[in-house]
């Protein structure tokens, strides 16, 4: 939809949505339900310290990640400097590497590179054999070569361990591949390690790219009847919580990165909190693969938890950044789950309904805009939201709002579910 | 199509990979003894000279090619590349 926090951010109070029709030569091997995605937007990855080399060795998803991370960094205020002019790397003045760390949650990051050094595995001997001109000769596509850096390339750690050589940061550096809780988890576990002590800093976030050359990856989602399937009008097809909703927009691919700093950190540097992070709670359901429990047993004692966590009762939550992938069960639970909660006064959103879902980076993205949130002390509208799927506060038309405290919900495929509490930073 | 040599080209993707003083890319310089790189870099390299000159170059044939000039050589006579 847009790259940088400020046009971002700007995107999101406008209701500007990303929607597109899939890549067509991705209807040469299947015919899928739903006919529409979330594109990225063209950007250029030079600005952000990745260069051409790095770029021919690493998966889309890690040259997202480090295109956020690099924006971070820079947001904070922080000054970069070259160490190793060969390996393109740097490292960030007045930190401590060690007491840095770097967590990243991604649902499948390196699959578009593993499926393309796949097709060249099992298609080049084919090609051979079929010589040129075959009239199946376009359905094998594949890059020139098997790339030498596969393994580094699809490995799913592959976008933490970028960020670290990049930025020399020597503490923990983990990975939570928690598919589309993923995100938050990183960020909850960043929180943990900083509020453990073990570290000052931690750069946090989810990096995911879904588009595999042929469009396997979105026949998975499509015939697990998860994707939007009313796709006759692509501006009205992503209608998280809407009573009409068909399904998620599935996102080519996004990132965002959220830098933690132990207050002290941040005060001694004279660094401006955009937000607070005051509780992260997490549960498992323990009931289906593919569907949320509609109990929601778990979900309800996670965000419990993090309430008291954070020393809140559910009064105090001004905000809610829910999952709404605007599939049917997902919405219908979650805002069961709200009400019953926290009744109608906190406003609610939904940004996948601009944005689409990205899966790894969707509750990264979704912490970035209830930071962004708090700070402006703004909420953006749920677009497509013409008949509520329930009587909540949801939030219609973008505007002022005061939020003291903010939920952001993410619930996964597998069962996993994290919360995050963020607050007004108090000065 | 560029109208640079291949020479030229093979140069400027050395400096691009390995990050070394001009001064020391010559046709005689050998990739591991005088410009430091290692099998990483090697592979790199390769990699950047198949997109630059469109075509596949074997493990054989990239085992061969010591020096900046055997990179010259070899693009110059290897049929598939695109060295014009």
């Amino acid at each position: 939809m847009a790259i940088g926090t400020g046009p971002f951010w700007r995107a999101c109070l406008d209701g500007v949505a990303a929607v597109g029709p899939i890549p067509a030569h991705w209807l040469d091997y299947h015919r899928p339900s739903s006919t529409l995605w979330a594109p990225l937007p063209e950007f250029d990855y030079l600005q952000y310290n990745v260069n051409r080399i790095e770029r021919m060795q690493i998966d889309m998803a890690t040259v997202l990640g480090l295109c956020a991370c690099k924006q971070a960094i820079d947001n904070a205020g922080f000054f970069i400097r070259e160490k190793d002019n060969k390996k393109n790397t740097f490292s960030i003045d007045g930190l401590e590497a060690f007491r840095c760390g770097v967590f990243i949650g991604t649902g499948m990051a390196g699959i578009a590179s593993f499926t393309l050094n796949q097709a060249f595995h099992c298609f080049s001997p084919i090609k051979e054999r079929i010589g040129q001109g075959s009239a199946a000769e376009h359905l094998l596509r594949m890059p020139a070569r098997f790339n030498p850096f596969a393994v580094s390339q699809i490995m799913p750690n592959a976008t933490g361990a970028a960020i670290g050589i990049k930025y020399s940061l020597t503490g923990p550096n983990n990975t939570f591949a928690n598919a589309c809780a993923a995100g938050t988890i990183a960020i909850g576990n960043g929180f943990r390690a900083i509020r453990s002590g073990r570290c000052d800093l931690a750069i946090t976030g989810g990096a995911e790219y879904l588009a595999d050359e042929f469009g396997g990856v979105f026949r998975g989602f499509d015939l697990a009847k998860t994707l939007v399937r009313d796709c006759g009008i692509p501006e009205k097809a992503n209608r998280p919580f809407d009573k009409n909703r068909s399904g998620f927009l599935f996102a080519e691919g996004g990132a965002a990165m959220l830098i933690l700093e132990s207050k002290e950190h941040a005060d001694s540097r004279g660094a401006l909190p955009i937000a607070e992070i005051a509780a992260f709670a997490e549960s498992f359901d323990a009931y289906s693969m593919m569907a949320l429990d509609p109990e929601a047993g778990p979900i309800k004692a996670m965000i419990r938890d993090a309430l008291d966590e954070a020393g809140l009762v559910p009064a105090d939550i001004d905000y809610v950044n829910a999952h709404a992938t605007g599939t049917q069960i997902n919405d219908e639970v979650e805002a069961r789950v709200i009400d019953e909660i926290f009744g109608k006064k906190p406003s609610v959103n939904a940004t996948k309904s601009l944005v689409g879902h990205a899966i790894g980076a969707s509750g990264a993205i979704e912490s970035a805009v209830t930071a962004l949130s708090i700070r402006d002390q703004a909420v953006h509208a749920c677009k497509n939201l013409d008949t509520p799927v329930r009587d909540l506060n949801f939030v219609t038309s973008p505007g002022p709002l005061e939020i003291r405290a903010a939920l952001k919900n993410s619930f996964a495929f597998g069962g996993h579910n994290a919360a995050l509490v963020f607050v007004r930073p108090v000065n | 199509m560029s109208t640079l040599t291949v020479a030229q080209r093979v140069d400027s993707i050395v400096k691009e990979v390995l990050r070394v003083d001009p001064a020391r890319i010559m046709p005689s310089s050998r990739f591991k003894e005088d410009l430091g790189a290692d099998s990483l870099d090697l592979v790199s390299l390769i990699m950047a000279l198949e997109e630059e000159f469109k075509g596949p170059i074997s493990d054989d044939e990239a085992a061969s090619l010591a020096t900046i000039g055997d990179v010259v050589n070899f693009i110059e006579k290897k049929a598939g590349l695109t060295a014009s």
